[in-house]
């Protein structure tokens, strides 16, 4: 132990305080937009007619979740209000948040990259979209060197053109051909 | 009657009955470890192919890849945290935690036992109780059904995890996507947002693989300080199938218990292996002794979870053998295929066709059988799936996921939900929402409005779901099962043995 960390102890309930800041205003944010989007739902929910027919209507039960989804929301977001200025308020969490998307870097670039594949798929075809995400995916979680990028290449031709052969030969599935390219 | 028995054996064990029977099985297992290719799906696509075979061969073949399928999902549920089917969610409990203790090849095995017996009970229960059980489970209205969807919802309190306020808001997020689309009374559209992507609803499978699998690939590739491209689960596989089979064994109470609430789910028109799973895990976890190590990897949450599942194949085709009524998509499918063999399903069956019911007995317990040697003859090869880095499995998985979604509908608007829907399923993964119970709101929220409403029309008194004894019955016990639930949160909460969060 040297001199630069004289109270590990207390660094530690330090940095679990902001980490449970940093959590809780995380969620915070979450029962705030829940209970937003609940109440938008319960009033759209309202607008629609009632029935001749039965005594609730189409709009009656999504009314009655979403009244109770923003009643929990409600409840929720003041607990964590409390439980924020418990553990040191807004700056530990803040502060906390940056290290919280350096941890998840790999897993946002890899849900962005399947959103860029999902909105290509239809254009390029599954063949070679799906070559295209396979192989930048697999580079991005393995890292690029000589080895990984021949052991991507490969997976990623028998994924994409060898699951597209499997589906549409064995099982009658035929995924999205494309425009550019019908494999 | 002995003479219809012995004829349904001979046709069920003539040589290429068993040669197909054997490729259902495999074909079963294979389509149920990809997430999203249900046991539905698989039936539909071995239906053409029985065409051309006798009404029992094609019936036995189809019975085959019913019972493959049902095991199948566990695969993925164990291996890779991801529930294949619908009704293996509740195995992603505790066979996921403890694949990743180091055991995989005990919670394989423990799923794969567990299912066999499940279906052996069921198979039983189905020859004894066949007639009984299913007048029982027609006589039930809307208004049991609605007092037993009130008292399976009551499965929340066990399914939240560290908190309970999270998991609540988790389970009627649920609900809530589940009236997305048309109303299931009337086809009215609503909060659609006048979106076409919305108008047909949200299919139950793509919030199921964008909530469970998305969210879990996403999980793995995260960085902890440490290399994300080693295996899933590193350490060396330890497979003892007979000692397992053993461990299953000397869990009967929780083995028969679960199989019967297969059973009877089963036999419920319009609930199944989606249902029946969860609430045999809350039925183990309530009856327990360490109901806190459930979550962590115990023996028990598994083979609850896989007899239950299972054991819905017998209690299904109680109502479809004794009164032509399919207790489920997969039945109706069954029911199909007689149907387009000139053969009428209902109340006469068993009277007109004697030979044909003891071939469907006979040919489910060779079916689980054939499920059991293929498991353990391949498990070794499933387990290799534990060797393969992060970076070859995450990704390839997202495109089973990507196609599971798309095979559906052959809709690409259902990629765009599972898109979002994984997404949402992420954050709530890192904001340590409890998944499960949105899932089961998703599943239970439409049979609930649907009932509720139905009840309401025939009759507008709200009183009536307390004056009818059964429906009475299920709201009692969904009371009791509350009262149970807040007792031990807040037991554990003042031991401090549970999470301080658990009431938060």
């Amino acid at each position: 132990m040297t001199a630069d960390t004289p109270k590990p102890a207390a660094a530690d309930a330090v940095a679990s305080a902001a980490t449970r800041a940093r959590n809780e205003l995380a969620r915070l944010v979450s029962y705030i937009v829940f209970g937003v989007a609940a109440v938008y739902c319960v009033w759209r929910a309202s607008s629609l007619p009632t029935s001749r027919w039965e005594p609730l209507g189409a709009g009656s039960f999504p009314k009655l979740v979403f009244i109770v989804l923003a009643a929990l929301c409600l409840f929720a977001a003041i607990k964590s209000v409390i439980d924020i200025h418990r553990n040191g308020g807004m700056p530990e969490a803040v502060y906390a948040f940056g290290r919280w998307l350096k941890i998840r870097r790999i897993s946002f670039a890899i849900y962005g990259l399947l959103v860029i594949y999902l909105g290509v798929l239809s254009t390029l075809g599954f063949s070679l979209a799906t070559f295209g995400f396979l192989l930048i995916a697999q580079l991005l979680i393995a890292g690029v060197t000589r080895r990984t990028v021949i052991q991507s290449v490969i997976a990623a031709l028998v994924f994409s053109f060898g699951l597209n052969m499997l589906f549409a030969d064995v099982f009658n599935v035929f995924l999205p051909r494309g425009v550019l390219i019908a494999f | 009657m002995l003479d219809a028995f012995f004829q349904g054996a001979h046709q069920v064990f003539a040589f290429d009955t068993l040669i197909y029977m054997l490729i259902g099985s495999v074909a079963g297992i294979v389509a149920a470890a990809i997430p999203g290719f249900t046991v539905t799906m698989a039936i539909i696509l071995t239906l053409p192919l029985t065409f051309a075979m006798e009404p029992l061969q094609g019936i036995s073949v189809m019975l085959s890849v019913y019972v493959g399928g049902y095991t199948g999902g566990l695969i993925s549920a164990a291996l890779l945290g991801i529930p294949g089917t619908p009704s293996s969610v509740a195995t992603t409990f505790d066979a996921f935690p403890m694949a990743r203790n180091g055991e995989p090849g005990r919670a394989l095995s423990l799923g794969v036992w567990a299912s066999f017996f499940g279906t052996i009970i069921s198979t039983l229960v189905l020859i004894v109780a066949a007639p009984p059980l299913a007048v029982v489970a027609v006589r039930l209205g809307p208004w049991e059904y609605f007092s037993l969807i009130v008292f399976a919802l009551t499965i929340v309190a066990s399914l939240v995890g560290n908190s309970l306020i999270r998991g609540l808001i988790a389970g009627v997020i649920g609900l809530g996507l589940a009236t997305i689309g048309p109303d299931p009374m009337m086809g009215r559209p609503r909060l659609t947002f006048d979106m076409d992507l919305l108008a047909p609803g949200l299919p139950f499978l793509v919030v199921l693989i964008g909530i469970f699998a998305i969210s879990q690939l996403l999980d793995e590739v995260e960085i902890h300080g440490k290399k994300v491209n080693h295996a899933l689960i590193p350490k060396s596989i330890d497979f003892k199938t007979w000692e397992v089979m053993r461990e299953v064994l000397m869990r009967p109470v929780n083995l028969i218990r679960s199989s019967l609430v297969g059973v009877v789910i089963g036999a419920l028109p319009g609930a199944g292996g989606s249902i029946a799973n969860l609430l045999a895990y809350d039925q183990a976890k309530r009856s327990s002794k360490t109901p806190e190590k459930f979550g962590q990897g115990i023996a028990d949450g598994v083979v609850a979870s896989e007899a239950g599942n299972s054991a819905t194949a017998g209690g299904g085709l109680i109502p479809l053998i004794s009164l032509g009524i399919p207790g489920s998509a997969v039945d109706a499918i069954l029911m199909a295929s007689l149907m387009v063999h000139g053969i009428s399903v209902g109340p006469r069956l068993i009277l007109d066709h004697a030979d044909l019911v003891y071939g469907m007995f006979i040919a489910l317990t060779v079916a689980s059988f054939m499920m059991l040697v293929v498991c353990v003859a391949s498990m070794r090869l499933f387990l290799r799936v534990t060797d393969i880095p992060k970076q070859f499995i995450v990704p390839t998985v997202m495109i089973c996921c990507v196609i599971g979604a798309f095979a559906l509908n052959n809709r690409m608007g259902d990629l765009y939900l599972l898109g979002a829907i994984g997404l949402v399923g992420y954050i709530l993964k890192c904001l340590d929402y409890p998944l499960a119970p949105l899932v089961l709101g998703v599943i239970l929220g439409p049979i609930a409005e649907t009932n509720l409403r139905r009840a309401l029309m025939s009759d507008g008194d709200w009183t009536v779901f307390f004056t009818r004894p059964i429906s009475a019955l299920f709201l009692a016990a969904a009371v009791l099962s509350v009262i149970l639930s807040i007792r031990s949160i807040w037991k554990a909460h003042k031991k401090g043995n549970g999470n301080k969060d658990a009431l938060a």
